[in-house]
This record gives C-alpha cells, structure tokens and sequence, in this order.
C-alpha cells in the first residue's frame, strides 16, 4: 500500500500490562495498515486484545513498544499537547455511549467544538447539523437520559464527526443495542464513510457486523493478527481456526451440531448461485441425501452468499461424489471439523 | 419563663449561627474543592497520576481528620490570633469551622468526582480534552448533583461544629445553649436551641436534596 493512501498504520505494537504477580502481555505484535477512505473491521473473541488496540491507535492506552502513525504522523513519537491535538482528527465511539449525562443532545455534540475553542454560535449551528444528518433533529434538547440506545449511539457519533476528523474509531458500537437498531446504527456509519470519505475502524465480536459493513477485517487472536483480508476472502474460505470459528459461528446455533457430528461441511455458494436447485440436483444426480444444519444469505459488498452446514452421509464413496458435483459447480466446501 | 431581651439574644444568636455556617461552609469549600479535585486527578487512575502528591495530601488531610474538632479548635487558637486578632466569638470560631471542614469537604469533594464514570472521562480524553478542560467540564459539571448533596451534608456537618464551638468561646446558638443551659441549669433554653438547630439542619438538609434533585438530567 502507498504510504500516501495509508490512514493509519500500527507497527510492531506490543502492549503490556503491569499486574498482580508480574506482566501480561496482551499484544505481542500488531502490524496493520488501514488505507484511507476504508472501513476496517477488527474481530475477536472475548478477551482478544480489540479493545486494547483500537485504544493504542490514539493513545488512551500507551503501546509498550510498536508505533503508531496517523496520516502519515508518528502519533506515539508526539509531545502531550500535538497528541491532543492530532486527537482532534480521530473520533471515536464506544459501546457505553459515554456521553455527559449533565449535558443536552446538542451541548454533548458542542463538547468537543469547545474544547478546541471553535466560537459557540458556529459550534451550536455545526451542531444541529450534524445531529440532522444521525437523524435526530427533533432530539436537540433531550438528555441522554431521555433518549434510547440507538439514539444515545447516534449521538456519540455526531458528537464524534464535530471536530471533522479524518478517522472514526468504533469499538463495540452496536453490541449493546437491539438487531434493527443494529442495522439503523451500520447503516448510518456507512453513510458516514460514503458521504463523508472518514476512514471507519469497527471492532466488533459479530461477524455479521463485520459482513454488514467492512471492507477488509483483521482477525485477532490472542493478542495476534490471526488473518487479514478483504471482507469477502474471509467469509468464503477462513484460512485459520479461529477464522473458522468466527464464520461458521455467524447466525447459526453452532453448538448443536459443530464438533459433535461426523462429516459435516460448510458450503458457500456465490452470486445467483444461491437461487438455483443445486443441492436438489445434487442430491438426485448422485442419489444420496445431505441434512441441512444451518443456512443463511448474505450481502457482502453488493454480492450476495449462501452458506449452509451440510451433514453427508456416512459412505465414503457416495459423500465424495457429492462433494465433487459441488466443487465442479463452483461451490466452495469445506469440512467442519469433527472433536 | 422567657426574661425580657430573651428573644433578642436567640435571634441574635440563630442569625450568627447562620453566618458562620454559611461563611464557613464557603471558605471550606474554596479550599476544599481544589483540594479535593487534586486528590481525584493525582490518584494512580486519574487523568494525571502523581502518587507523591497524592500521598502527601491523604495524610495531611487524615490527620486533621482524625483530630477531635474541639481539641483542634484549641490546638489552632495561635493561628486564629493571628488570622482574626482573637480566639473567642464568631469570627475566630469561623476560622476553627474552615480548618476542621476543609479536609472533610476535599474527601466529600473526592468521593462526588470518584462518581463520574472512568468512560466519559475517556471520551473527552479522545477528542483531545487537556487536564484542566476535563476538571472544569466533565469532573465538576458531571458530578453536580452528587457534589450538592454533598454540600448539604458539609453545611449540617458544619453547623454541629458550630455549636460544638460554644463550649470554648465561640458564638451562635451552641454559645447559648452552652451558657444558659448547661452553666445556669436552665434546661428549657437549652431544649429551645436543640429544638432549633435541629429546624435548621432539616432545612438545609432538605433544600439541598432538593436542588440537588433539581439539577440532575440523569432523572
Ligand atoms: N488496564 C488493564 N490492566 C490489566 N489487564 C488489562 C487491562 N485492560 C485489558 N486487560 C487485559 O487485556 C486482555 C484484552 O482485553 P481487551 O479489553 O482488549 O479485550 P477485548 O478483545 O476488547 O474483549 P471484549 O470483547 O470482552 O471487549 C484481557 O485479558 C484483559 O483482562
Ligand atoms: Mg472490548
């Protein structure tokens, strides 16, 4: 990637925390460029070191070695006051909303115009602009007592975009919300991100999230990138275990069926795929029959995938040809492992 | 049973109370408060960690603390010569109040701004907020209503000293009930000061609640 098209590029981060009984070790080493303009996911599990990242890209959290650059500028080489002020151009959303519970819808999206002394009559005019463009427009005067999730999310985003940054750092922005505010909430940030050209790091342990709105995502495991890709790479073929975990898990009961069940497979179907009988055909022209697991559509950067978990049968002959007819039609299979 | 000029002297006296309250209650605070935002700030998880500061400051303020206000009251009397030019009335018992109060408001002050959630601090940190910027508006401002609650009790905290203050000179209506009550046996005045601080305490108290009420956005 040229470094002119690199919004923010982290090197080597390591980060360690000093505890009871020694130091933990939470990143052992990130590398990752993010380009200008994207939206880049991060997912995990639980306890993967997401949050701790995104909170080293503008230095809530010090990096214990690594750095960080941010257009180009060497945030971590920076003295206090032009970090505070690179900050400016880094917004960033949480799962709590965090807003100033004291304050107004509108006095919360002033906040950060006051703190970097642009005049009040333009900071309020900004403002209720931008709490147009989230949609609340009516809510200006509420407090965020007043509001519901979504909305309080919606106002935290305003609040975020009021210094124009050029990044938007989102970590679990919509774990603690409903699935259609969910949604409202996505598409708003992408909305943001075509309008607007910010550049969008969502951190997330959804991968729905994840399809729903990024370009490219990075696994993280364990304090480490596990995998990277393009969006669509990853859904199709999760190189590693954890990618795997990640996908298959995505929408399904997983835990009834995966690991417990002999011979089961995940199959992706591309495009228009999804819409002809090939498993219909399948199963007449190789007279053998699959159960269905799990499936569902998805929409992936304006392509549309069908995943399914397939259970084959026992025979080993007769589940070859199966799987053969499907790859022969372009259907990606993989085998779901089986503990 | 009440002489002639009885009620002067209680009204005299209740407005005293009352002004050495008030008058302390705010020097305690202009002390206090600073006090007490550094205590928050200089803590190993405040925005600006000094743990020396912060040590220093604890003890100081422990050990005032834990002196028993009458025996710092006379402990300090060369300072308050100094200060007011006497150790007797309500002036001198003013500034006994505000040296007692103030370690008591910095650890009210500190307890209210501990309220304010660590996220919210953070986020005013992301969008580039300075130290001070996150004192004056997200400390304070969040902690509004905790730090008026807060206030009620320091002004009734401070007006029991205040009366306390009547056994070694001090003026007001502990004076009184300390003088006519208790050293000339006359019990009846002494229950009509009680009957009065105990008035007075309820209205402060209440108002402050209620403003405090008031002025919370949280519902
Ligand atoms: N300030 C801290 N001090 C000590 N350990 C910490 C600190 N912050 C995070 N950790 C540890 O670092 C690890 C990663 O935490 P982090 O919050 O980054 O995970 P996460 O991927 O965001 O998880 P979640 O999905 O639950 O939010 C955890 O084991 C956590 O206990
Ligand atoms: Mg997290």
């Amino acid at each position: 990637m040229a470094e002119q098209n690199t919004m923010i590029r982290l090197s080597g981060i390591k980060k360690r925390f000093r505890q009871k009984g020694g130091e933990l070790e939470v990143l052992h080493g990130i590398d990752v460029e993010i380009a200008k303009g994207e939206i880049f996911g991060i997912i995990g599990l639980s306890g993967a070191g997401k949050s701790t990242l995104v909170r080293c890209i503008n230095l809530l959290e010090r990096p214990t070695a690594g750095k960080v650059y941010l257009d180009g500028v060497e945030l971590t080489a920076l003295p206090e006051r032009e970090l505070r002020q690179q900050r400016r151009s880094m917004g960033m959303i949480f799962q709590q909303f965090h807003l100033l519970m004291q304050r107004t819808a509108l006095e919360n999206v002033c906040f950060p115009m006051e703190i970097s002394g642009v005049p009040k009559a333009k900071a309020k005019e900004r403002a209720i602009e931008l709490l147009e463009l989230v949609g609340l427009a009516d809510r200006t005067d509420s407090y965020p007592a007043q509001l519901s999730g979504g909305q309080k999310q919606r106002v935290a985003i305003a609040r975020a975009l009021a210094t124009e940054p050029k990044v938007l750092l989102c970590d679990e922005a919509t774990s603690a919300l409903d699935p259609n505010t969910t949604a409202g909430v996505l598409a708003l940030l992408k909305d943001i991100n075509e309008r607007l050209g910010i550049t969008i790091v969502v951190i997330t342990h959804e991968m729905s999230v994840i399809q729903e709105i990024c370009n490219r995502v990075a696994i993280i495991d364990g304090g480490k990138i596990a995998e990277m890709g393009s969006v669509e790479e990853i859904f199709r073929t999760p190189k590693t275990k954890i990618g795997q975990e990640l996908v298959y898990h995505e929408g399904s009961n997983r835990e009834a069926y995966v690991g417990k069940l002999p011979h089961c497979y995940r199959v992706v179907f591309k495009g228009g795929i999804s819409n002809e009988p090939i498993l219909g055909r399948m199963m007449i022209d190789c007279n053998g029959v699959v159960n269905i697991l799990s499936g569902n559509t998805r929409h992936i950067e304006e392509q549309v995938y069908g995943q399914m978990i397939l259970q084959f049968p026992e025979e080993k002959e007769l589940r070859e040809k199966m799987i053969g007819y499907l790859i022969e039609k372009g259907v990606v299979v993989e085998e779901v492992e089986y503990v | 049973m009440f002489k002639e000029g009885m009620l002067a002297l209680v009204g005299a006296g209740f407005w005293e109370t009352i002004y050495m309250t008030l008058v302390s209650t705010f020097f305690a605070y202009l002390i206090g408060l600073p006090l007490g935002l550094i205590l928050v700030v200089t803590d190993k998880d405040g925005i600006r960690p000094m743990a020396l500061v912060h040590q220093v400051l604890g003890v100081l303020i422990n050990i005032i603390r834990s002196v028993p206000f009458l025996i710092l009251l006379v402990a300090i009397m060369p300072f308050t010569k100094a200060v007011v030019g006497t150790v007797i009335g309500a002036k001198a018992t003013i500034v006994g109040l505000l040296v007692a109060a103030a370690p008591f408001v910095a650890r009210m002050v500190e307890s209210s701004l501990k309220e304010v959630e660590k996220g919210v601090i953070e986020a005013a940190q992301s969008m580039g907020a300075s130290p001070l910027q996150i004192m004056l508006k997200v400390l304070l401002p969040e902690a509004k209503p905790s730090l008026l609650v807060g206030s009620a009790i320091a002004i009734t905290t401070i007006l029991g000293y205040s009366a306390m203050a009547g056994f070694v000179g001090g003026g007001g209506l502990g004076a009184i009930a300390i003088n006519y009550g208790y050293y000339r046996g006359q019990t009846d005045i002494m229950y009509i000061m009680v009957i009065l601080l105990v008035i007075i305490v309820q209205v402060f108290q209440e108002a402050g609640m209620r403003i405090s009420r008031h002025s919370d956005k949280r519902l």
